[in-house]
């Protein structure tokens, strides 16, 4: 081989000098900085103290896994468990394991660390080991119990003396309980090692706080409220919104008590103007919501009314002779929630009903903001009715009529009324690639990738 | 013990409400997708045109039963009479689809007694939604009668994948044929032109032998990768075709041989041997030139065996393309640092700002100058594109429009024959891995 000159070799250079090209495959490397609202006390995600906040699946899937996930469309897909069968019945379930995943340092993820793990956070359910498998038994058929095993709190962590560790992608290396998390990659992963070689959370951070870290560079991620969402992305900032998923509801303490006290319930729903709230308070930064479930994940949250009709109101008022004073409660250190508040409080006074606004845990009624806690529809209806205080639903079967009379029936029981479906927002640097949007809001950080440089 | 097989392959006809079912990795059938041998053009132009025709007759035929189901449960509520109805459209149907579904609904309905009429001289008034949710259409119908009496019944039929999008016009031109679709990650794939045709596919966890038979592709044998070892993120593979056996596998850290003969055998182990650069011609190796890939990462970490002449290294690289001249070869190396670099043996240039991706690969096509690089773009998750190009010298020039990919292109690897390449996307829209050949043709 011989090589002639080059004499045009000059120009080329003259192209190169300095300047990086993009590339589509990931890049290994660098730390991923994140701020976010919630100061969670313990990186367990069944401590019962543990605030179910929008965001927590995305900082517990870093440490944790379980043993099985569910896809974008909510199909249930192996993680730590391989494969999976029930009996007849599905009142049994085995579940076989992955081999050669390890805990945080090294502990292999053993049947019977995995049956330690779930029993510690379902203690009505008969979990045992059978040899490299896991058997489940229920007390009822659960057809569901795959996804239900996707939920946050059936992470399968290993807690000794009041420490928890994970089988996730990151290690913890540093944890300042609701200030400061450092993680760092694991190399030896089961689903290979992340991208990042680390991520520095910083926690109770407000948004106006992660907002000023991300204009400054301190945040690459950070979290977007709702009503803020346009503004943010309006102003030039790269803002990632999920799907619907976050439900605002106004909940009873109680069951009807008479058929009065149904009706003046009837006329709170209809007086209340769910596009105002949405538009205004929220700066669109939802949906309104007639049903519990949004319409993507169901396909019929349409036939439950979500308009305010104040005519139908004021006439259904005039046919309840006494009305009851309610308090209305709401999570005092969140100003939207003040702000939601006080328009239903007017909304209803309007219909002639009377609520006294409250920030205690004994109101009448509370206003409440639960996250979806699963794409599958009826693990999250039935996860969103526990979370509301109201009974479980029962599922006749699996087809979307059941899930409809399912969710039909907690609607006519009047504990309820569902008012918005916001979207979780983000702020994601111009650095961090790979992004992907999941509907559910989840951030997938084991896969992004951070450039050198700003496209 | 009852086994809840995967739901894949069913996606094309009415579920009703079957259960939902549980993912089994282990006992997951396979989804034996359309394909076609492409060693002849026309044949495939004749196979395309005929799936256009045939969509719109299948489709068709998938309302009919989620449309009869509805009817039933509508006549159910309403008894015959007269009725009111409405269909409208919530989902992502068409107005062709969505036209299709009313009349079929309408055909249903009427067999089954209910007559149709203005909303003010109906007793009954059905308001027809065409929703949808994750995984399905949700066909809703509220049913209103006399005073306040109203119900719900709905039917749940699954939703099709989108369709492909195809060749945009060119100068030379990018032919896309795709070869296989699968929800797995397809690393590579090796068609054997043999009697019959065979072909390879090589995914994560497995390498499958396919053979072509009635039109169609039958697994003939399946052979499980062990590794002992979790595969990097961005796993990538490659086949290559050899003439004393028929194939190696090279996986990160891990190689894989088959025997000669059928039935085949695989023998896997750890190997941090390097990868083939060439491939061509068939067998060449160890003859060409050969990488080392990072065994816990997506890239070749520059070291090269046995080297372009002098230069026994190159930059990290993800991808390397080789261009024969008449006294030598020019390599390109689509470098981790995002940088493209060429090395004829001597000198290490670099050229910048070609607004190529990471993945690249030579063809011979015979036309212009003879070898042309196919490169991917800056795809961004949605899409992206592959396009070709020239080096007269040393300066690149696009010859082609470039070809559409719905999601990013994960490989791109040059075939044994180095007359085409295998290109592997992720359709964002589906999420399945797409398997392309890519062929060259002169002009227009």
């Amino acid at each position: 081989m011989r090589l002639t000159g080059f004499p045009l070799l000059a120009a080329c250079s003259l192209l190169a000098a300095g300047v990086a090209n993009a590339a589509t495959r990931p890049h290994y490397g660098g730390t991923l900085h994140v701020a976010m609202r919630a100061a969670p006390a313990s990186l367990d995600p069944a401590d019962p103290n543990q605030p179910d906040w929008a965001g927590s699946r995305n900082l517990f899937a870093l440490i944790f896994d379980t043993l099985v996930s569910l896809d974008e469309q909510g199909r249930t897909k192996p993680a730590l468990a391989n494969s999976w069968q029930s009996e007849p019945g599905y009142q049994r379930w085995e579940f076989s394991l992955r081999q050669g995943v390890t805990f945080q340092g090294g502990t292999p993820v053993t049947p019977d660390a995995v049956a330690a793990s779930l029993r510690a956070v379902n203690p009505t359910w008969k979990v045992f080991p059978t040899g490299d498998a896991v058997t489940i038994e229920r007390d009822s058929p659960a057809p569901d119990l795959p996804a239900e095993l996707a939920l946050r709190r059936n992470v399968i962590a290993k807690r000794e003396s009041g420490r928890i560790v994970g089988t996730g992608p990151f290690a913890v290396m540093q944890w300042d309980a609701g200030k400061k998390l450092a993680l760092v990659a694991r190399d030896d992963y089961w689903g290979g090692r992340p991208f990042p070689d680390s991520i520095e959370i910083e926690m109770g951070k407000s948004f106006r706080e992660q907002m000023i870290s991300f204009d400054l560079g301190k945040a690459q991620v950070i979290e977007v409220a709702a009503e803020q969402a346009h503004g943010a992305s309006a102003e030039g900032r790269r803002v990632e919104r999920s799907a619907a998923m976050e439900l605002v509801a106004l909940v009873f303490s109680h069951d009807p008590q008479s058929p009065a006290d149904g009706r003046q319930r009837q006329v709170l729903e209809l007086s209340i103007d769910r596009e105002l709230l949405n538009n205004v308070v929220l700066q669109g930064g939802g949906e309104p919501a007639g049903g519990l479930l949004p319409n993507w994940m169901s396909g019929y949250a349409f036939v439950f009314p979500a308009s305010a009709n104040l005519t139908l109101a004021q006439q259904e008022r005039a046919e309840v002779q006494t009305t009851t004073l309610w308090s209305l409660g709401y999570d005092a250190d969140d100003p939207v929630e003040r702000v939601l508040a006080e328009r239903i409080a007017l909304s209803a006074r309007d219909a002639g009903l009377r609520l006294q606004l409250a920030t205690g845990n004994t109101a009448d009624v509370r206003l409440v903001r639960v996250p979806l806690a699963s794409l599958d529809a009826h693990v999250a209806l039935g996860e969103l009715a526990a979370a509301l205080g109201l009974p479980r639903p029962k599922f006749a079967g699996n087809s979307v009529d059941d899930l409809y009379s399912a969710e039909n029936s907690l609607l006519q029981a009047q504990r309820v009324i569902p008012l918005l479906h916001l979207r979780a927002a983000c702020g994601v640097s111009a650095t961090v690639r790979n992004w992907s949007e999941v509907r559910d809001g989840s951030w997938g950080l084991p896969d992004v990738w951070l450039a050198a440089e700003k496209p | 013990m009852q086994t809840h097989g995967a739901t894949i392959g069913v996606y094309n006809q009415y579920r009703g409400y079957m259960p939902r079912t549980t993912y089994n990795a282990a006992y997951a059938l396979r989804v034996l997708k359309m394909l076609v041998p492409l060693s002849d053009r026309r044949r495939v132009a004749r196979f395309l045109l005929l799936m256009m025709l045939l969509v719109p007759v299948s489709r068709a035929s998938d309302w009919r039963a989620p449309a009869e189901q509805l009817a039933r449960k509508i006549a159910v509520a309403t008894g015959p009479g007269a009725v009111a109805v409405k269909v409208g459209n919530r989902s992502s149907l068409s107005n062709s689809e969505v036209e299709e579904i009313r009349r079929a609904l309408l055909a249903e309905l009427g067999a089954l007694g209910v007559h149709f009429v203005n909303a003010d001289q109906a007793a009954v008034t059905v308001q027809i939604s065409l929703s949808e949710n994750l995984q399905d259409y949700v066909w809703v119908a509220e049913i209103h009668q006399g005073d306040n009496q109203s119900s719900v019944v709905m039917v749940a039929a699954p939703r099709p994948n989108a369709a492909m999008t195809e060749h945009p016009p060119a100068g030379l031109t990018v032919h896309k044929a795709l070869l296989w679709s699968d929800e797995n990650r397809i690393l590579d794939v090796a068609m054997v032109n043999a009697n019959p045709q065979h072909m390879i596919l090589l995914e994560p966890e497995n390498i499958l032998l396919y053979r072509l038979q009635d039109s169609r592709w039958q697994q003939e044998q399946e052979f499980p990768v062990p590794h002992l070892h979790p595969w990097p993120r961005d796993l990538r593979g490659r086949l290559v075709l050899r003439k004393d056996h028929l194939f190696d596998a090279y996986l990160p850290g891990i190689f894989c041989r088959s025997t000669a003969t059928a039935p085949l055998a695989v023998n896997c182990f750890e190997s941090d041997d390097p990868w083939p650069l060439v491939t061509w011609p068939l067998g060449a190796e160890p003859s060409g030139l050969s990488a080392f890939f990072a065994s816990t990462r997506n890239f070749f970490t520059g070291a090269l065996s046995p080297g372009i002449e002098k230069q026994t290294t190159a930059p990290a690289f993800y991808s390397a393309a080789a261009l024969p001249r008449n006294k030598y070869t020019l390599w390109l190396f689509a470098a981790v640092d995002g940088r493209v670099h060429l090395l004829d043996g001597i000198t290490d240039q670099t050229a910048a700002r070609l607004g190529w991706g990471s993945d690249i690969a030579s063809v011979k096509s015979g036309c212009g100058l003879g070898w042309q690089i196919l490169a991917t773009g800056n795809g961004d998750g949605m899409s992206d594109t592959v396009r070709a190009f020239e080096i007269a010298d040393r300066e690149p020039v696009a010859v082609s429009q470039p070809v559409e990919f719905t999601g990013n292109v994960t490989a791109l690897w040059t075939e044994a024959d180095a007359n085409s390449a295998i290109a592997v996307s992720q359709n964002s829209e589906t999420g399945r891995y797409e398997a392309y050949r890519l062929s060259l043709t002169c002009g227009l």
